[in-house]
């Protein structure tokens, strides 16, 4: 059902190890896209697949590091849970607005919105909605309908399973996906978690850094993913 | 390019010589020719065009006020030479071949229509030529170009007129005349003169178009085949249209009825015909017309300025009951019926660019658009906010929310230098919190005056026992922020006040960012603290 595969280095050709090495190159040499560098470009080790990629008519698309270690990207209308590091949402964000998607943040008053500039966002297609009062999950269901994706802050409260069977399948219905934070969505199809691993700091010397110099420059995040859509994989991911 | 000042100017009651401008977004689109010989161009700021004419008069810009006061005028127009079409509230085109041997020359013609128009109160000026586009340079000059003499007419004009007539080109033709500037090309002359092999494969389509122009070829030809009769929309309106507001309503439900019929044809429309008939029998027609195929927006904005203009000429004429006009200058004599669109020339998809997702981009922005706007209607108006990238030096500042429906202004301009701005990767999550930055003693650490930490930083605690920080193992700073050092600022109350509200300055700050020692495998996170008013806070956390 769910497996969480481990990455060995062994397992990975050579193909694939030329290719990580020339993306961290890349992502070393500073800006390749948009007016924005993005130092949190994705350098996926994940094991080499056959399956290829599903069309994507219908599917969100997503940052290519997801892609590759989801190995089947979320289907458009899907329910997701996020948990763990709050940049997993923005990017997603920054991919679905890039593309050309709309997209809104409801009940997440701390969002660092210029990070997800630098991710590649599109802010013309972005809405938050920073309080939504006592019912957000009504004001989910509601932005279904003419949005891409909606990124719902639970803040902690639960959902009861009918109401969430109902969101579930209008958001199936409008094609809308919905990735659900700080809190369960039961009968929700892909449960993502992103860790903080590591940061990487430009300046500081070596293992350990000195303090007084330098300053972050990347964050390294880890993210695991399960779900029926979703092949289980775990990936490392900057 | 003048006409919103005359209809600015005519509906503030002030006389055709006073300097008039109307500013879109700041920015001066169209003067008076009193603030034109003051100084006052296109494109200047709003502070900078008073202070060249300290009498001008600025008013924003409205189409509809434009559409409604050009009504006059069309109808001065329709009676010397019928079936006109209306580029834009302003600028009208129409065949001279019947008028000029109807009046016995093109020149006569030019006279007669330019004293009908004057009747009406405006001053106007007739270009003629052989093409569209030529005709409406010609019509800058106030010039009849002989035919056949459209491309030694344009060569002479400088390249930046590609892009002086919005109506007739795509969005991106500013781009185009831009680039063939920096490339030499100076003279639409010297743009005419290139192969048209060469234009096809070096720029795009807009160029192929702009290129047909300057050699004075036809644009396009004509369709060929009247389109179908189904893809009229029809509403008859009932209770019958009376007033402006209805008529918005009217208008927005009929472009959307079009353009479903014109998207299941595969279809743009590029002249559409707006028909409408009083309760007395009359009829009444117009045809717009547009160099890029519709959108449902501005299909919705023509028909109701078009019934706007209507209405208020039937009000005009209501209150001008007792004098003998001839004509048909008292507009409609009854509330309007019934309201048809008709598509008089369509251009067939590949014209129109399909984004990725199969339907085309207004309607997805359309969609999203309202339903934003209900959550508005659920939640206030303040509730649903737009971001845009600012000027700052902070994440916070960086981004400026302004609800929804306000025009999304930037609180300082991104594009300007700021010294000072915190590098790249921004915290993901911001906050305001009081938290206290301890030395290896537990002494509170300070910024000082010369921008440096009093002590090492060793340490990080929250302002209640419970909040999870610890010891640093690496921190980097501070980074003093030079901000209106001289602007001993009062803080405004609370945190969420210090996002949502203006640029607070503090006088002195500074930013630092450490690294907390979680102890395990993965570390622990890193914040990025702010000294504010000799404390520090929590800014972001970096995850």
């Amino acid at each position: 059902m769910t497996v969480v595969m481990n990455l060995d280095q062994d397992r990975l050709n050579r193909a694939e190890q030329l290719e990580h090495l020339r993306r961290k190159m890349a992502g070393m040499s500073g800006k390749t896209s948009g007016s924005v560098g993005s130092p949190w470009r994705a350098a996926s080790s994940s094991a080499p697949s056959n399956t290829p990629l599903p069309d994507s008519e219908n599917l969100l698309p997503l940052p290519e590091m997801l892609a590759e270690s989801l190995l089947g990207a979320l289907p458009r209308g899907a329910v997701a849970v996020l948990s763990g590091a709050r940049s997993l949402s923005l990017r997603l964000v920054a991919a679905v607005t890039a593309a050309g998607g709309h997209a809104a943040i409801v009940g997440q008053p701390d969002v660092g919105l210029l990070a997800a500039v630098e991710m590649g966002a599109d802010l013309s297609r972005l809405a938050v909605i920073p309080d939504p009062g006592t019912d957000p999950v009504e004001v989910a269901a509601v932005l279904m309908d003419g949005l891409e994706l909606v990124v719902l802050g639970l803040g902690g409260r639960s959902v009861p399973p009918t109401r969430a069977r109902a969101v579930t399948a209008r958001a199936r219905q409008k094609g809308c996906t919905l990735l659900v934070t700080e809190g369960a969505w039961p009968g929700a199809s892909a449960w993502l978690d992103a860790r903080v691993c590591g940061y990487e700091l430009a300046g500081a010397g070596a293992d350990p850094p000195t303090p007084g110099c330098g300053r972050i420059s990347r964050v390294r995040l880890d993210m695991r993913a399960r779900g029926r859509l979703a092949r289980p994989v775990r990936a490392v991911g900057e | 390019m003048d006409w919103p000042a005359v209809a600015a100017a005519v509906a503030a009651g002030l006389p055709a010589t006073a300097p008039v401008a109307v500013t879109l977004a700041n920015r001066v689109v169209a003067c008076s020719a009193a603030a034109r010989s003051a100084g006052v161009r296109r494109g200047l700021r709003r502070r900078e065009a008073q202070a060249r004419c300290p009498q001008l008069h600025v008013v924003t810009a409205d189409p509809a006020r434009d559409a409604r006061h050009f009504e006059a005028v069309t109808a001065a127009v329709d009676d010397v030479v019928p079936r006109a079409e209306l580029l834009r509230p302003g600028l009208m085109v129409l065949s001279v071949r019947g008028a000029a041997r109807y009046f016995g020359s093109e020149q006569v013609a030019a006279e007669r229509l330019v004293d009908a128009v004057a009747a009406a109160g405006v001053e106007c000026q007739v270009g003629i030529a052989d093409q569209l586009p030529t005709a409406v340079f010609a019509a800058r000059a106030g010039r009849i170009v002989e035919s056949g003499g459209d491309a030694s007419f344009l060569a002479a004009l400088s390249i930046r007129q590609l892009a002086g007539e919005p109506s007739l080109a795509a969005p991106g033709r500013e781009d185009l005349a831009d680039l063939l500037w920096r490339m030499g090309i100076r003279t639409i002359g010297q743009f005419a003169a290139l192969s048209s092999t060469d234009v096809a494969s070096r720029f795009g389509a807009d160029a192929i178009v702009a290129h047909r122009f300057a050699r004075g070829e036809a644009a396009r030809g004509p369709s060929g085949r009247e389109p179908p009769r189904e893809l009229d929309a029809v509403m008859s309106c009932d209770p019958p249209v009376d007033r402006v507001d209805a008529a918005a309503f009217a208008g927005r439900s009929l472009a959307g009825e079009l353009h479903r019929s014109l998207e299941s044809a595969g279809v743009g429309c590029t002249r559409l015909a707006i028909h409408a008939v009083t309760a007395n029998g009359e009829e009444l027609q117009r045809v717009w017309r547009c160099a890029e195929p519709l959108t449902e927006d501005a299909t919705a904005d023509r028909v109701r300025w078009q019934l706007d203009g209507w209405l208020n000429r039937r009000g005009a004429g209501q209150r001008r009951a007792g004098a003998e006009r001839p004509g048909n200058h008292g507009g409609p004599t009854a509330p309007i019926t019934t309201l048809s669109l008709h598509p008089v020339e369509v251009v067939s998809a590949a014209a129109l660019q399909l984004p990725l997702w199969g339907s085309s981009g207004d309607d997805d922005r359309l969609r999203a658009r309202r339903a934003l706007v209900r959550v508005q209607g659920l939640l206030g108006q303040e509730a649903v906010q737009v971001p845009v990238l600012s000027g700052g030096r902070g994440p916070a500042e960086r981004i400026t929310f302004t609800p929804l429906g306000d025009e999304p202004v930037p609180r300082a301009d991104p594009s300007q230098p700021w010294p000072g701005q915190l590098p790249e990767p921004a915290p993901t999550v911001l906050l305001d919190d009081p938290v206290d930055l301890l030395d290896a003693d537990g002494n509170p650490v300070r910024v000082t005056s010369r921008g440096l930490f009093s002590a090492a930083p060793a340490r990080l605690a929250g302002a209640t026992p419970s909040d999870r920080y610890g010891e640093l193992s690496w921190w980097a700073g501070p980074w003093p922020v030079d901000e209106r050092w001289w602007d001993p600022a009062v803080p405004e109350g609370g945190s969420e006040a210090t996002r949502g509200a203006g640029l607070v300055k503090y006088g002195r700050t500074a930013r630092a960012q450490v690294l907390l020692d979680g102890g395990d495998r993965a570390g622990g996170r890193a914040l990025l603290l702010c000294y504010r008013q000799r404390r520090w806070y929590l800014e972001g956390v970096y995850e």
